[in-house]
């Protein structure tokens, strides 16, 4: 550890934050948060490890939370940090983008691991919809990189850590969008990572009445139901929270049972560290059934209330 | 006027605006990429492509399809530009992209953008445009092969403009847009002034099909093709170098796949289940 390289991180959420904190201290002791809220956000990330904090304040009624961006900016290029972590939800990503784009950098984005090597950090990700694992580095002076979550485990609060808050004037957006309106969304909480069994519907499920059915065996398997990212987005007959994947939740139950799911590799990375990975298809020649222990050649339609009947039968 | 709803627009517009103060420049941004399910995996891990079959990125073909949905409610033209290598000149893809509805192509072909950072295709992105000209850039919700989500935000930025991610639903009115912006626990609802950049969602619209007559007719649209020095573009340098790519490792599985509906086979296939749980 040094205390020399200087690391900056900021989320949206608290949650966030902590994360952050805890991945930047395994550089240095120099962990720099930036932090949008109620003073008690400011004092919450010293308990979690940050010795100094750039409190910019609470963001008032119809202003966005990217309107911080030109202050960040001016923070930035007086500081220099060797590294920027940037909480990858989509306002993270827009912060983290533009802020790249001013400083005439890239972002490194979706990191799964990061190293500190002589003068440089070192990211992987993943690239072609996860064939692949990419590391690569940034060339520039402040690397900007954004991590989602349960990348970093957040360290304890602890109340006798202290760092200084420093409040941090606002600027004035060059460019500023106009909020209107914010309406609420409905959002389920749900961990699929932690499922031990996941029943998984893909768009073999021709009708979104036959969800009921689907749903009947995974009462009986003691299952989570999850997705295709087409059944969440587009469909909509899924909450997002259930997808699995690259750009959704990356699973590894016991059993992972998917039900007219073609196996696509972006769908099949969230899934391939299942124990058991069994498949219905109608199709031989999808591609699940090469990635699969235990499959069937048929239609769900029947095979799932057929399934149905033997489990209830037990 | 709700782009997602063309004869409704139709309706408003007529009482409110005449075609001429709402018509709108827009370019929307696609991507070519390898079809990854053609990814070679050497021994050692390490990967090719140099077998796979190009495509325009799945994501992309809701911008295209965004750009037409206010192309036909508020007029004006729509331009599609991507900047790569020389796969660009595939024609194949080159009709694929128009027969969805842009009257014209543009394209940065140039070796030094073979697989360029977000950085700098943002630049080339961002020369090409302004030689274009726009009132809005639209691009898809990342790329499907690297998928940063990023290159629409940092043209925004590089062009000075307003920018934003994750728009799922347009309305444009004069001369700007209201546009919904669906983030992981709200939607925002924007006013977004012109020229602007944004990148939508994939569930912001189905992308049409395009028909043989959509084909036929996309082989006799306008294409212009540039290199980087004819957008004025002189600085081609990275600002991230690769360090490998290599295939995951991957699970061995037992891959023992029945076939037919009967009695027999789904007892076997029941029996499997259970002796996995
Ligand atoms: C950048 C990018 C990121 C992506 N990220 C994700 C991601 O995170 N997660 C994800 O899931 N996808 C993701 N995708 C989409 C992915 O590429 C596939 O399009 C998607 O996973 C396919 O979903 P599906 O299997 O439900 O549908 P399809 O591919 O349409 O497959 C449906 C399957 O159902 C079978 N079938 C049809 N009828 C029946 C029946 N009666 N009984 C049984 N089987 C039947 C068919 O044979 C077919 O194999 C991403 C794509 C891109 C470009
Ligand atoms: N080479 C390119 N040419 C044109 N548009 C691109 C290119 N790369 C990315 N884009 C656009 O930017 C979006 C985001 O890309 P990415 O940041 O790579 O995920 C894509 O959906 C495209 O609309």
């Amino acid at each position: 550890m040094s205390s020399e390289i200087k690391v900056w991180i900021i989320a949206e959420k608290p949650q966030g934050t902590a994360e952050l904190i805890a991945g930047a201290k395994n550089f240095t002791d120099n962990v720099t948060a930036l932090v949008i809220g109620p003073q008690e956000r400011a004092e919450q990330a010293v308990r979690l490890g940050a010795g100094k904090v750039y409190w910019l304040g609470e963001a008032g009624p119809g202003m966005m939370w990217e309107d911080y961006t030109d202050t960040i900016l001016s923070l930035l290029q007086q500081e220099n940090p060797a590294l920027m972590l940037v909480h990858a939800t989509k306002r993270g990503k827009l912060l983290a983008g533009r802020l790249a784009a001013n400083l005439g950098t890239t972002v490194l984005t979706d990191v799964m691991e990061l190293t500190w090597e002589v003068d440089r950090f070192k990211a992987t990700r993943r690239v072609y919809g996860g064939s692949a694992v990419r590391q690569e580095r940034a060339l520039t002076g402040t690397t900007i990189a954004t991590v989602g979550s349960g990348v970093f485990t957040p360290l304890p609060e602890e109340a006798g850590r202290t760092g200084t808050i420093i409040e941090v004037p606002f600027v004035e957006p060059k460019i500023r969008i106009k909020l209107v309106e914010k309406k609420k969304r409905e959002t389920v909480s749900v961990n699929l990572p932690a499922a031990k069994r996941i029943v998984c519907v893909g768009r073999g499920l021709a009708r979104q009445e036959d969800l009921g059915l689907v749903e009947e065996l995974a009462r009986l398997l003691e299952a989570e139901m999850a997705c295709t990212r087409p059944i969440a987005e587009g469909l909509n007959w899924m909450p997002r929270e259930r997808y699995i994947g690259v750009s959704g939740a990356m699973v590894k139950p016991d059993l992972y049972l998917a039900l007219g799911v073609s196996g696509q590799i972006q769908h099949m990375v969230g899934a391939n560290q299942s124990r058991t990975i069994a498949a219905v298809n109608t199709d031989k020649a999808a591609p699940i059934f090469n990635q699969a222990d235990y499959g069937i050649v048929g239609d769900l339609k029947k095979i799932v209330p057929a399934l149905i009947a033997r489990f209830k039968a037990e | 006027m709700v782009i997602n709803n063309i004869a409704e627009n139709t309706k408003k517009l007529g009482a409110k605006q005449t075609r001429g103060e709402t018509r709108m420049n827009i370019i929307a941004c696609y991507k070519i990429v390898p079809d990854e399910k053609d990814i070679q995996v050497r021994s050692d891990r390490s990967i090719s492509i140099d077998k796979a079959e190009w495509v325009i990125g799945q994501y992309d073909l809701n911008a295209v399809e965004a750009a037409m949905q206010i192309y036909e409610a508020v007029g004006g033209k729509v331009t599609a530009l991507s900047v790569g290598d020389r796969q660009l000149e595939n024609s194949k893809l080159k009709k694929g992209v128009l027969s969805r509805g842009p009257q014209e192509l543009f394209l940065v072909i140039d070796e030094a953008l073979s697989g360029a950072d977000t950085n700098l295709t943002a630049r080339a992105l961002a020369a090409a445009a302004r030689k274009i000209g726009f009132d809005l850039i639209i691009c898809g919700e990342g790329s499907q092969d690297l998928y940063s989500q990023q290159v629409g935000i940092q043209l925004g930025q590089i062009l000075n403009v307003p920018t934003l991610n994750a728009v799922s639903r347009i309305v444009a009115e004069n001369g700007k847009l209201i546009v919904e912006r669906s983030l992981e626990d709200e939607v925002e609802v924007l006013e977004v002034s012109l020229p602007a950049v944004i990148s939508v969602t994939t569930d912001i619209n189905q992308p049409r099909i395009a028909s043989m007559k959509d084909i036929l007719a996309a082989g006799k649209k306008p294409v212009t093709q540039w290199s980087l020095a004819d957008v004025g573009l002189n600085d081609a340098n990275r600002r991230t170098e690769i360090l490998y790519t290599l295939a995951p490792e991957q699970a061995e599985r037992k891959r023992i796949i029945l076939e037919g509906e009967s009695e027999e086979v789904l007892d076997k296939f029941y029996e499997l289940l259970r002796k996995a749980i």
